[in-house]
């Protein structure tokens, strides 16, 4: 079998174990995005139904891969899992929502909460922003000096897609890493100040705090990673850099993502699961398919995820849209101006 | 300090909050020069609308233990007791208590444990 099939293979066991494992990252109160009982999780129907859903993912994710091997159709092969994967959520959260919990009413929210900021403060999440800016000044100062044409793309050779230096390729280059510098810092931000915190009193709290943490802190060393192929494009210092580059990314995230998993969504593994049903104090009725929040009277404009780790958009709230909008429609108009 | 709101409580959010932060204010758990949470932050996290939030600050301002300033936010203040609450405050203060004693009873709460829960407050009144 030839080593990229074996590769994408790999690949997709891969994401089906992480899809296999996700039911058991969230709140232990929310099951398939439904709040329970805290104890739910322990019985037999609560058992069922993740059988259930593995079965579906493995039974998708091993289809999928026939069909790769059979027909090389890589992206069908992909939809195939993603469907698998969505389908098999969709009816559990149907399922679970048979069993779902009045959650508690009642909200505490400490007044005396620490505050919680940037790690290092904006001028750190900002610096590869500034970074860019400053090379896009200097390549406005020194254009004569620069290569006649720069690399978009690094395969495992080095680079394997090269673009002429214009002021319209460089500068729309620049721009997206900027874009999504920018898109990543505002998220780390978004994350402490446009998010509920589910606990702001006791350890439920610090562990959340924790988690909440750990989230910022990836999306800003990723921040950082995202700047350098800029300057590795510009000045193009060795063949193999972005091997380095990447194995370095790989391995941060990787890294996060472990300590993340040992947190569990929220920090829920790290507390003690005791008491009533609390859930993240949003109503079931208001996540569609167990995935999408939509809660116009919820002022967040991100929320904890319910079913994986992280956070979503509140796609009740306006801001949001117009956020979603900005993401879909700057890359689309800066992909437009470098391939033209 | 902690403010607890209930969702499903027949009280307004906007009145909770007042209540709520008022007993802290009365209890000297908020002490003057003590910042309050931003009304954005403490909407985020009961989920309720800013509004609300911003109102019930400005309630709390106008009865003088709040100071709201556009940049710094909202600070409690040193805040200079009435003399003394007239007849007309007094009857309503009792109006209120009678109404809630007959809240209570008619979901099911019994006389004894009302007198206790008044007692207690008493006790506490008494030796703060």
């Amino acid at each position: 079998m030839p080593v990229p099939k074996i590769i994408f293979t790999v690949v997709l066991l891969l994401i089906s174990a992480l899809f296999s494992i996700i039911p058991g990252l969230t709140r232990p109160d929310l099951f398939f995005a439904v709040t329970v009982p805290l104890q739910f999780r322990q019985t037999a129907d609560a058992k069922r139904i993740l059988r259930r859903f593995r079965i579906i993912v493995w039974s998708s994710t091993l289809a999928a891969i026939a069909v790769e091997l059979a027909t090389g159709l890589a992206l069908v092969a992909l939809l195939i899992v993603a469907a698998g994967f969505f389908g098999a959520l969709v009816s559990s959260h149907g399922r679970a929502l048979a069993y779902a919990a009045a959650p508690s009413s009642i909200l505490e929210v400490n007044l005396a909460a620490p505050r919680e900021g940037l790690p290092g403060g904006p001028i750190v999440a900002l610096l590869p922003v500034a970074s860019l800016i400053a090379l896009g000044v200097w390549a406005e100062l020194n254009f004569d000096r620069l290569p006649p044409r720069f690399p978009l793309h690094w395969g495992f050779e080095g680079p394997d897609q090269w673009v002429a230096t214009t002021p319209s390729t460089l500068f729309g280059f620049l721009a997206s890493l900027a874009l999504l510098c920018l898109f990543l810092a505002g998220s780390a931000w978004g994350v402490l100040n446009l998010s509920r915190r589910v606990s702001t009193t006791g350890a439920r709290a610090a562990s959340e705090r924790n988690f909440r943490r750990r989230i910022v802190q990836l999306m800003i060393v990723i921040d950082f990673f995202v700047a350098c192929p800029a300057w590795f494009a510009l000045f193009q210092p060795s063949a193999m850099i972005m091997n380095v580059w990447g194995s370095a990314l790989a391995v941060v995230i990787l890294g996060f993502v472990f300590s993340l998993i040992r947190l569990g969504q929220g920090g829920s593994r790290e507390a003690l699961a005791t008491g009533t049903a609390q859930g993240d104090h949003t109503p079931d009725a208001c996540w569609k398919w167990g995935v999408f929040y939509f809660n116009p009277a919820d002022p967040s404009i991100l929320i904890e995820k319910r079913f994986g780790i992280g956070y979503t958009l509140n796609l009740g709230n306006r801001w949001s849209w117009a956020a979603l909008a900005v993401l879909i429609l700057v890359p689309l108009a800066l992909t437009g101006l470098l391939l033209r | 300090m902690t403010l607890r709101v209930d969702l499903k409580s027949s009280i307004p959010v906007y009145r909770q909050i007042v209540d709520g932060l008022r007993i802290l204010l009365v209890n000297g758990e908020l002490n003057p020069g003590d910042p309050m949470p931003p009304v954005r932050r403490l909407a985020l996290d009961l989920g309720v609308h800013f509004n609300t939030v911003a109102e019930a600050y400005r309630t709390l301002a106008e009865e003088g233990w709040l100071e709201i300033g556009r940049r710094t936010g909202a600070r409690v203040v040193e805040r200079a007791v009435p003399n003394r609450a007239d007849a007309q405050s007094g009857e309503a203060f009792q109006q209120r208590l009678k109404e809630l004693v007959a809240e209570q009873q008619s979901r099911g709460v019994t006389r004894g444990r009302i007198a206790r829960e008044l007692r207690r407050i008493a006790d506490t009144l008494e030796r703060t």
